[in-house]
């Protein structure tokens, strides 16, 4: 910390204060007093400005910000269109959270002072990951968040929270050791621990060692990109912590790990295209198993986090193809999910803090209690299946036109068929929702907690002006996305902008 | 006669073969013990082979610390620094999620009264 403050004037606008002020925030934790959730929100508003700022400055290639020595012996921050474009999406995705958490959270585990540290660690690691131009140091980043991950996952401190937070962290710590594992045979074989270096050297070592090395990184970033076949935990997970940690899971933990393993796919390997295959057919099996898997859960957080799953499948799909217009698309789908999950799994919390459980029985009818929560979840819901105007149905329709554009049509049908077991269990939800009750089972609150003000809902109104904004004017995103996914492609103009030389 | 034993190629190979057959042993413990510290115990196995297997086979019979020390003026002869320190972070790393983990299990513990992550199944659909 002491060597980054000295070495950048400390007023300047650079990316790694995206990084150092989240850190900066949470250890001084013990100064900010009742002031906390403001000031997370505050601090991730700046981000989210300070993001867009730099975004703006990367339209012609991407800022270097080296960190003592200069790469790539150095150790270096690789701010491009498309890391700051996902930075900025995190740290709005974060300051909305925080802000419900603000107005909305009365628990008592809420209102502590780990909570705040927490959520700032895990900003500050997802931030790291999607910036970090060097390979231990991405180990080192995915740490801090999952290690916040965890702990916010056992916030409540109950037998479940405690069984969630345990689940994560051991399926966690397996993911780190494959990543780790993977870094040490990198280093072996190539020497070097930068990015753009490996990506140069890659080529040049034995078949062998680079499919072994690949593996141990598919493993390792499977499991927290949730990919089939290493999601089994996430349901348990999404079910044992609090709706507002699972959106954080969801909205961004998730997507930073999506754009580590695809950012590592693009510019590591030469020629992406049979890799690229086989993770479209991962992503393409993850959706349709956890769609049909959604169709029979009876828990709204589970059913919540297969519909993340089969997302995320449809992401993969998307980026995995390697082609401008899809990749394009798949980004802003990422966008989308992110904005929907964020809206679903805080109006779950709000569900759950006037229901006895999220099980369908003690949600039935639940839409005369709170009637703009559920109306915001049926918008929610609406843009996750893909349905006009909505953002949602943009991001889908732009991925399959691509994918028609190239004549591949094997992953239309099985985004249609996403689609339609989607809406077969949104429309369940929603229906049980609004059925009639009878009277008496609608008495009472049951919960002794104070209700949340009406405050509470600006998040989450702001979200859903942002999905039905999004949708109909996808033209305010485009240029952003079209850029993001040429930048995530460009693996020679990458390894160009740090080295100095074309690979 | 026991010279020809004391190569680089040999010495990797000892390392590279016992660090794997440790690894192995960590998985198995992974994928068949059931109590959570013994889970923690097999994680710690598997990471110490990944830790053995990056300071064994970046350096060679010969080679001393990177520590300019005891006369040394300039590093020859000394091993790559980088995975000496990519190692002590990694271990301060494992380290504390290792007492993390623990730490979670004990007050499971005291919650619930099991060790044993097969009965762990609150979280499962109902």
């Amino acid at each position: 910390m002491d060597q980054i403050l000295l070495q950048s004037p400390l007023l300047t606008p650079t990316p790694i204060w995206l990084i150092a002020l989240p850190l900066l925030v949470a250890f001084l934790s013990p100064l900010w007093g009742r002031a906390r959730w403001p000031l997370l929100f505050g601090v991730h508003l700046g981000l989210f400005a300070l993001a867009l700022w730099l975004l703006a400055g990367v339209q012609d290639g991407p800022l270097i910000e080296t960190l003592v020595i200069a790469p790539p012996l150095g150790i270096h921050l690789h701010a491009d269109a498309v890391s700051l474009l996902l930075v900025a999406l995190l740290t709005f995705a974060v300051a909305l959270v925080a802000a419900f958490l603000w107005q909305g959270a009365r628990a008592p585990h809420w209102q502590s002072r780990q909570a705040f540290v927490l959520i700032m660690l895990l900003s500050a690691g997802c931030n790291g990951m999607l910036l970090t131009g060097d390979l231990f140091n991405l180990y080192v980043f995915i740490e801090i968040a999952g290690v916040s991950a965890y702990l916010l996952s056992a916030l409540r401190r109950d037998a479940a929270a405690l069984e969630a937070g345990l689940k994560y962290l051991i399926i966690g710590a397996v993911s780190a050791v494959f990543i780790l594992f993977a870094t040490v045979l990198t280093y072996i074989t190539t020497g070097t621990l930068n990015l753009a270096a490996i990506g140069m050297a890659f080529a040049d070592i034995p078949a062998a060692m680079q499919i072994l090395i690949g593996l141990l990184l598919l493993v390792g970033l499977g499991i927290k990109a949730e990919l089939f076949p290493f999601n089994v935990w996430v349901p348990e997970i999404y079910r044992g912590s609090d709706p507002e940690a699972s959106a954080l899971f969801s909205g961004v933990v998730v997507k930073a790990f999506l754009f580590v393993l695809f950012n590592l796919v693009f510019l590591i390997l030469a020629d992406p295209a049979v890799v690229g295959r086989w993770l479209m057919i991962l992503g393409g099996v993850t959706m349709v198993i956890a769609e049909l898997t959604a169709l029979r859960q009876r828990d709204l957080r589970r059913m919540l986090a297969y519909s993340s799953l089969g997302q995320v499948g449809l992401i993969t799909l998307a980026l995995g193809f390697a082609e401008t217009t899809v990749v394009a698309g798949g980004l802003f789908h990422l966008v989308n999910h992110t904005l929907a999950k964020l809206l679903l799994f805080m109006v779950a919390a709000l569900m759950l803090s006037r229901a006895s459980s999220g099980h369908l029985d003690a949600l039935t009818g639940i839409a005369r209690r709170l009637p703009l929560a559920a109306g915001l979840f049926v918008l929610g819901s609406l843009s996750m299946l893909g349905l006009p105007p909505l953002a949602g149905f943009m991001s889908k329709l732009w991925i399959m036109a691509g994918f028609a554009e190239a004549g591949v049509f094997w992953p239309i049908a099985l985004i249609l068929l996403g689609a339609l077991l989607e809406a077969a269990y949104f429309f369940r939800w929603i229906a049980l929702f609004y059925r009639p009750v009878p009277a008496p089972r609608l008495a009472s609150d049951p919960v002794g907690l104070p209700t949340a003000s009406s405050a509470v809902t600006w998040p989450l109104l702001v979200l859903a002006v942002l999905l039905i904004g999004f949708g109909l004017a996808p033209v305010l995103l485009e240029p952003a996305l079209n850029l993001a996914a040429e930048v995530l492609l460009d693996r020679s103009g990458a390894i160009e902008a740090v080295m100095g030389v074309r690979p | 006669m026991l010279d020809a034993l004391d190569t680089p190629g040999v010495h990797h190979a000892l390392y590279a073969v016992g660090s794997m057959a440790l690894f192995s042993i960590g998985l198995y413990g992974l994928l068949t013990r059931r109590h959570l510290l013994k889970i923690f115990m097999s994680l710690a196995i598997m990471e110490m082979a990944v830790y053995l297997l990056f300071i064994g086979l970046t350096t060679q019979p010969g080679r001393t610390a990177p520590i300019l020390s005891d006369g040394l003026v300039e590093f020859a002869g000394t091993a790559d620094p980088v995975p000496q320190a990519l190692t002590l972070t990694a271990l301060v790393i494992a380290l504390a999620v290792l007492a993390l983990g623990v730490s979670m299990s004990i007050r499971y513990h005291q919650l619930t009264g099991t060790t044993d992550v097969e009965t762990m199944s609150a979280l499962k659909d109902p």
